[in-house]
């Protein structure tokens, strides 16, 4: 079921055209990546979702409604820009939020604890935000995020900022929403999250969709590498679109070279390794590098647009 | 829009309010300066009587004329302190016939004599006591201002430098404030020697002299007259006679200045209040709002509720702590003017007694809060456009500007009993109109005006709240450098664009 549907989304700000006839949806239960570098329009996007901002053209349709703030209690949102009120507990502030998006007092209240103890701050729970470190004050933001146990969550940019260890928890989060059914929905620059948790991802550029689809997809875009030492000539091989041959180094014999091949976009490198076989080639290595999504991240959106 | 999120965020604004410092010591200060005020009025007022000693080496029974001079001069100011008292409190059954209850006149000689013969304040006071109802505080006597007493023995024998050395000595070694400190000497070959000589530990009182000069004046003449064979019954009698003077004035809280600043009293308090509370208020608002941006906030915010919801919780929270404000205040000064008695109450109970009928009152409620949300609204939107305080302060400064000097001059006009053009802008002005329409309240205020006026007030709102909404929610998400005039103006007209 799509919890969220958007259908050729644009916004325009003067003269800036900020999200460009972008179509996608999310279903319950997929974790979407949301990929693009700074000023992509990630942000303006899920604004839009939350009726923060009105499109210029285009529908969204949250849980097959136009958004606006009855939905609020369905969209667990954590922003990009981050912050709560210094003079607040944690408890205090999760229930406050919790609160705006329908729960019952009580409700947010014990939903808010068991948030705590499972990010390890339930001593923390009457400290103020303002006497918390940054990543405590992070997680009772995440906190803020899952405490109406959201069907759509919303993710702008979660990592940034992030120790190793909460990036971790973070993730587990993630996949725990997903696993409940949820719609998972998060926007980043750095594809290492991208390529563990999402199913299927989406890159942006200036506003305007590069790609959509899976992340074996994404991959496919680029040809596959191919590393054979061999004794035979590999550049006629079917599927091979370029072969460029080397001196093997530690292996006997003049006649053993090295062949990087680049595939044809589509090629299957088991069926060239088969090829190989029956044809009696001999191969002393055999290594097939798929491209990863830093790779084809660089490729549709740009090098200027990567955080390493 | 959702009524429950604006309560909800009221409730937090107001919470947030409540714990800072500043608000708590604000509340108090009111019922502090209340409280104080009288204790210190007593613990700093000089009620003892100077000390006064008159060294007579004349014998020539001066030392007794100026004693029964400010005897006499105290004890008609007594009566006519009891005399507006028993007016005041309709008290006048106590003794028709006495000279206190017939207080349209000067007290002469007779008067005086007639009092202190039918036993004095006691016997004055006893008969009030038979009258006075429950309620009716007791009328307080007032301090002598001087006491005389017979000259130390120092002062007897010395002459000349010795005396003034005795007299300053009397002056420095005083540790128990029993010796005199005012010691006038009347030569030996008084009258024919009229040098009088007078030392004092203090500056002395103009009123003193003038009265010891008028003393001694007149019994010089007297003397003079009965030299060029004049008896002496005819000397003293040219020197006492004086016309009888009746006097027609408004009794107690009457007279058309009186009355005005009587009726003036609490209207223009509130205004003041109304001035003061916004300022506080608005600028706790102000903090709020500046927090929820400077920390990025904001779009977790938008996030549940809408603009509009943020902003009317913000006002709703900000009204609410003004009026629990307002509302500690009104009660202290409440309890000042029942609860107690003396200067206070006696300011506070009679002003009240105009703004009593339910019209005002409601008038009063109306112009009140809707003062409160024209002014928290510009705060507000203040807010919503500044990073920090610094930053806030650059928009607030105009403002503050703009609301209070005017209304500085308005209250002033108004005590003064103006009712000119200036008034007349003032009150057709809704940002001011609160203010002027307040203050007016116990000076006179035509109905139509009344109601004209907040029948303007209320859709300057509505229009003030439509703006400030589409500024509010266009600045909120804004980010860069402070918005410049023409900007701010892009964002009043600008239709929404954003949820």
């Amino acid at each position: 079921m799509s919890v969220l549907q958007i259908h050729h989304l644009a916004k325009r700000f003067d003269t800036v055209l900020a999200v460009d006839d972008l179509t996608f949806s999310v279903s319950s239960g997929e974790i979407f990546g949301f990929l693009g570098g700074n000023g992509a329009g990630k942000t303006t996007t899920l604004r839009m979702v939350l009726d923060i901002i009105r499109p210029t053209s285009g529908t969204i349709k949250v849980l097959g409604a136009a958004p606006d703030r009855r939905a609020t209690s369905a969209i667990g949102f954590l922003p990009e820009e981050r912050g709560l009120y210094s003079g607040m507990s944690a408890i205090d502030t999760i229930v406050y939020f919790g609160r705006l998006k329908g729960l019952r007092e009580p409700l947010a209240r014990s939903r808010g604890m068991e948030l705590l103890e499972r990010f390890d701050l339930a001593d923390r729970a009457k400290s103020q935000i303002g006497d918390m470190s940054k990543g405590m004050a992070q997680k009772v933001q995440l906190a803020t995020a899952l405490i109406n146990e959201p069907e759509l969550l919303m993710l702008d940019e979660p990592f940034s900022g992030l120790d190793p260890v909460n990036q971790g928890l973070l993730e587990n989060e993630i996949l725990r929403a997903a696993r409940r059914g949820a719609a998972v929905i998060f926007s980043t620059h750095v594809m290492q999250h991208a390529e563990r948790l999402c199913d299927r991802l989406l890159l942006l550029r200036r506003g305007r969709k590069r790609f959509e689809g899976t992340i074996t997809e994404a991959r496919a875009h680029l040809p596959a590498t191919l590393i054979a030492i061999t004794r035979t000539d590999l550049s006629a091989l079917p599927g091979v679109m370029s072969a460029v041959a080397a001196s093997a180094e530690g292996v006997e014999g003049e006649e053993w070279r090295e062949w990087s091949l680049t595939l044809a976009p589509g090629t299957d490198p088991g069926a060239v390794l088969e090829h190989c076989s029956s044809q009696g080639i001999a191969l002393r290595r055999w290594d097939h590098r798929q491209a990863s999504l830093h790779d084809v991240f660089v490729q549709l959106v740009g090098p200027e647009e990567v955080k390493p | 829009m959702n009524s429950a999120n604006i309560l909800l965020v009221a409730r937090r604004e107001m919470a947030q309010i409540l714990k800072m410092r500043s608000f708590w010591l604000t509340l108090l200060i009111l019922p502090v300066a209340l409280a104080l005020g009288p204790l210190l009025g007593e613990t700093l007022a000089d009620t003892d009587p100077t000390r006064v000693t008159v060294v007579d080496r004349s014998g020539a029974g001066a030392a007794n004329a100026l004693e029964a001079r400010f005897t006499a001069d105290e004890t008609r100011y007594l009566l006519r302190e009891l005399s507006r008292y028993a007016q005041r409190y309709d008290l006048q059954g106590a003794d028709r016939a006495a000279p206190w209850t017939q207080r349209d006149r000067w007290y002469t000689p007779q008067d005086l004599a007639a009092f202190e013969a039918s036993g004095g304040i006691e016997a004055a006071l006893a008969k009030i006591e038979t009258v006075r109802p429950d309620g009716v505080p007791r009328f307080e006597i007032p301090n002598h201002d001087y006491r005389f007493a017979p000259p130390p023995p120092a002062l007897l024998s010395a002459q000349g430098d010795a005396f003034a050395a005795a007299a300053r000595g009397l002056f420095a070694d005083d540790p128990d404030d029993t010796n005199p400190e005012i010691i006038v000497i009347i030569p030996e070959a008084y009258p024919a020697d009229g040098k009088i000589g007078i030392y004092s530990a203090d500056d002395v009182r103009g009123s003193f002299i003038s009265t010891l000069q008028e003393v001694l004046t007149a019994d010089l003449r007297t003397r003079l007259l009965a030299e060029d064979g004049v008896t002496g019954e005819r000397a003293t009698l040219v020197q006492t006679i004086a016309p009888t003077i009746t006097i027609d004035s408004p009794p107690p809280g009457g007279g058309a200045r009186e009355v005005l600043l009587v009726r003036s009293a609490v209207p223009i308090a509130l205004s003041y209040i109304l001035m003061m509370s916004l300022i506080l208020s608005g600028s706790w608002m102000l903090q709020g709002s500046v927090e929820e941006r400077s920390n990025k906030l904001i779009e977790s915010l938008l996030a549940c509720i809408s603009p509009e919801e943020l902003m009317y919780g913000k006002l709703l929270g900000g009204l609410v702590v003004g009026l629990m404000m307002l509302s500690v205040w009104v009660g202290c000064a409440g309890v000042a003017a029942y609860a107690t008695q003396g200067a206070i109450a006696d300011m506070i109970r009679p002003a009240l007694e105009p703004i009593s009928s339910p019209g005002i009152i409601v008038a009063i409620t109306f112009f009140f809060l809707a003062g409160y949300i024209m002014v928290s609204a510009i705060f507000v939107a203040i807010g919503s456009m500044a990073d920090s305080m610094s930053e806030a302060q650059g928009f607030m400064m105009p403002v503050l500007f703009a609301i209070l000097l005017p209304i500085t001059f308005l209250l002033q006009a108004v005590i003064a009993g103006n009712d000119g053009i200036m008034v007349q802008i003032f009150t057709w002005v809704p940002l001011w109109t609160p203010f002027a329409v307040l203050a007016r309240l116990g000076s006179g205020i035509e109905a139509w005006e009344l109601v004209g006026s907040g029948v303007v007030l209320g859709l300057a709102i509505v229009v003030e709240l439509v703006l400030v909404g589409r500024l509010f929610r266009a600045s909120l998400l804004a980010t860069g450098q402070k918005p410049t005039l023409a900007k701010v103006m892009q964002r009043l007209r600008r239709t929404p664009d954003a949820g």
